[in-house]
């Protein structure tokens, strides 16, 4: 389906490059620590500012392509703004509303292509998704939808993308009943929505290939914001080692340090190769490309779970307080860790599919060279 | 037709290569190889030569100046691509004479030790490396072998340790001490050492899995010609930057992508035999992650080949994460593979036939790669210093 679409299988690096650029300095100059921490604290409104300028520069087009009024960028293109997003531990939608936007462009009829891309792809709705991609919270009836699921989602979310009983549904959700679920992630709003004998906005037509194409791509979605946060706060954490001063010296120079540091540096690269071999995968449309993806975001998510961990005791002291940097990338980086389904669970679904394209005669593990 | 008539397309010289391969290596090779002696191994490496030396590909990576194929990294990467495909045997007994010799000696030997060295690696000389002492090794810059000049020789007295294949070798890459008053960087002088002049003694050492690839040297008395200098005196440091830097890529490469078969070739086998961790869940997720790590690293390994063809690449620390990753990997994987194995898996075998049939010997094996080459401590203080930017004190 995505092929039938989207014309430009590869980007050339140019190109990727520019997008990175631009993503990254527009948040280096409105995410900073400082911004950030004052968005934590409700003392401004960063997730709305961003979003608002997310829409203008195409960003939240990205995975759409042109004929919706997007860029048409795909895997790639989403990678990079989710690892940017990552890396400033920027507040907003982005992970649910792109994701949904994805499913919709892979999965979804023609007329739902044409109401709801567009309007995705300029920020003027953003939509939801559930949390965890196996909770049984909706049931189909014929008076309509009902039931409670917790979703990833701001307040204002447009609508829902989610399963209801056997099949997968879009509702409107400026009827329904949406109540924020404060997180200790403060960057990224859950949801709890409750819906009673709602009407869908329409059915997709094919749950199963629905469902693998919002876990394909939250997978990579979530494992590119993961590897990006990870990084950061290393560099955060690295730069304060190097001015803290004890027993006369930065603490940068005691060698207990430096190799837990180089412990992590090699974490970091091999987290990135897992989102780019996934981002490959999806690109090339290869039969394996859900396997990588689910993998990508169970191992990527543990590693920044790892690193966040290590950040904040790295830091000592000020590492344990509000004011500073590495509790906002530990909290960012456990929400990300259970989000889609437990890693374990992922792992199951990748064996699975390991053993069945082992026993179709194909490899799993083909690379270029 | 042979495999280097065709290298102007890489995909008719790969098919070459393959169909060279089916016919020349042995089915039985690695069955042989488990059973066999020590001799046996050595003439087995020694065969395994000549024949690649036949079509051209002993010393595939050289100048044609020098006896080689000047072949560019795209046709290396081929060839060791095609050779852990088909699992054909690694030339362990001339990896110094291979990477470390040329790598040395093309940037900083005379015209005349290129012209009389390079070529005789495709006859089968095998080079031993006298780097390591019992004194010195992660600080390797502390060596005391001496070299004293004694008119046109130098004359060596000294040990050295962790020679690979040293009982076997024709010649030695040597580091000296010839200024023990200067600073320590500063008073190392870099010899090629014949391994039979008098004086020369060397002493195998068996190694925890069994083995006794190493050898210990010691030197009394050993004449060299001063000809036999590498570069200037005093100037062996710098050369030896040349020597370490050689370990780095094609060959790490080429390890990369013989684990992956040998990982596919155990994960289809164990599917056909319904083996028993398969139905184990938390081994099952455990191999996964193994699995998806090995993936990563595979594409690490291959970002160092490209980095290595661009331009000042000598200051990346990707190596050294690169080797700090894929070494505890392969720990990692023949832990699992121990793990599984129950009792049996704990019989003593050194080489097996099936890939990890022999797990305890591949676990211990596998040390060689968190200790050689610089242990992965030094290569955290690298990445630490020099890719991180952290103090030094």
């Amino acid at each position: 389906v995505t092929s039938a679409i989207e014309t430009a299988s590869t980007l050339d690096q140019a190109t990727l490059d520019a997008l990175r650029e631009s993503v990254a300095s527009v948040l280096a100059e409105q995410c900073d620590s400082i911004a950030l921490h004052a968005f934590i604290d409700g003392k401004n409104a960063l997730d709305k500012a961003l979003w608002a300028q997310a829409g203008q520069l195409g960003w939240l087009g990205l995975g759409i392509p042109e004929q919706f009024g997007g860029l048409g960028m795909g895997a790639e293109g989403l990678a990079i703004l989710h690892g940017e997003l990552g890396r400033h531990s920027a507040p907003g939608p982005y992970i649910a509303t792109l994701s949904a936007a994805r499913a919709i462009v892979e999965t979804g009829g023609e007329a739902m292509r044409a109401t709801l891309l567009p309007r995705l792809a300029s920020g003027e709705v953003s939509a939801a998704v559930p949390a965890t991609l196996d909770a049984r919270g909706l049931t189909l009836s014929g008076a309509g939808i009902s039931g409670t699921l917790r979703c990833l989602g701001s307040a204002d979310a447009g609508f829902i993308l989610a399963p209801a009983d056997d099949g997968w549904v879009i509702v409107d959700l400026t009827r329904a009943e949406v109540t924020v679920a404060p997180m200790w992630d403060r960057t990224r709003d859950v949801i709890d929505v409750r819906l009673k004998e709602a009407t869908p906005v329409s059915t997709l037509p094919d749950a199963m290939a629905t469902r693998a194409s919002l876990t394909r791509a939250m997978a990579l979605a979530v494992a590119a914001d993961s590897a990006g946060g990870a990084r950061s706060i290393t560099e955060r954490t690295i730069a304060y080692m190097k001015t803290r001063e004890q027993f006369g010296q930065p603490i940068a120079g005691f060698q207990a340090l430096k190799h837990r540091a180089a412990d992590l540096a090699t974490k970091l690269a091999v987290a990135d190769e897992m989102v780019r071999h996934a981002v490959q995968r999806m690109v090339a449309d290869e039969p394996d490309a859900e396997l990588w993806a689910t993998l990508a975001k169970s191992e990527v998510t543990e590693a920044c779970v790892f690193v966040t961990t290590d950040c904040v005791q790295l830091h000592g002291g000020v590492g344990f307080t509000w004011d500073f940097d590495p509790h906002i990338f530990l909290k960012r980086a456990r929400l990300n860790e259970v989000l889609i389904m437990a890693n374990t669970a992922l792992r199951d679904h990748a064996a699975a599919a390991l053993a069945a394209i082992t026993a179709s005669g194909r490899s799993a593990l083909e690379l270029e060279l | 037709m042979t495999i280097l008539d065709v290298q102007h397309d890489v995909s008719a010289f790969r098919r070459a290569i393959r169909d060279w391969l089916a016919e020349v290596v042995p089915p039985d090779w690695k069955a042989r190889m488990a059973r066999a002696s020590n001799e046996e191994y050595i003439a087995f490496q020694r065969w395994w030569m000549a024949e690649r030396s036949k079509v051209g590909l002993a010393i595939p990576h050289w100048p044609k100046e020098y006896g080689g194929a000047g072949l560019s990294q795209r046709h290396l990467i081929a060839v060791a691509d095609e050779m852990a495909r088909a699992d054909a045997p690694q030339n362990r007994l001339f990896t110094i004479s291979l990477i470390h010799m040329p790598g040395t000696l093309l940037p900083h030997g005379t015209e005349a030790q290129k012209r009389r060295y390079l070529s005789g690696v495709a006859n089968g000389e095998v080079w031993c490396q006298g780097f390591s002492e019992p004194n010195s090794g992660s600080d390797l810059a502390s060596l005391r072998c001496r070299a004293v000049r004694d008119g046109d020789h130098y004359v060596i007295n000294g040990q050295k340790i962790w020679s690979s294949n040293s009982m076997y070798a024709d010649h030695c890459l040597l580091l000296t001490r010839t200024d023990p008053n200067a600073q320590k960087h500063r008073g190392i002088t870099y010899f090629i050492m014949d391994m039979r002049s008098p004086g020369v003694e060397v002493r195998p050492i068996r190694q925890a899995n069994g083995r006794a690839e190493f050898g210990e040297l010691f030197l009394t008395d050993v004449r060299i010609p001063a000809e036999n200098m590498i570069d200037a005196e005093n100037n062996g440091w710098r050369v030896a930057q040349a020597t370490l830097a050689s370990e780095r890529g094609v060959i790490s490469f080429e390890g990369g992508e013989r684990q992956r078969y040998e990982i596919e070739a155990f994960y289809r086998n164990s599917l056909k035999t319904g083996a028993a961790w398969l139905r184990d869940v938390q081994l099952h997720r455990e191999f996964i992650s193994l699995l998806a790590e090995m993936q990563a690293a595979r594409r690490l390994l291959r970002r160092v080949l490209e980095e290595s063809e661009r331009q000042g690449a000598s200051a990346s620390v990707l190596p050294s994460i690169v080797k700090l990753s894929s070494t505890v990997l392969r720990q990692r994987i023949c832990s699992f593979m121990v793990r599984i194995s129950g009792v049996d898996g704990q019989a003593f075998a050194l080489l097996a036939e099936e890939p990890f049939g022999s797990p305890m010997f591949d676990f211990m094996s596998a040390f060689s790669g968190t200790i050689a080459g610089g242990t992965n401590e030094i290569q955290r203080n690298i990445v630490a210093e020099r890719g991180l930017g952290m103090p030094r004190i």
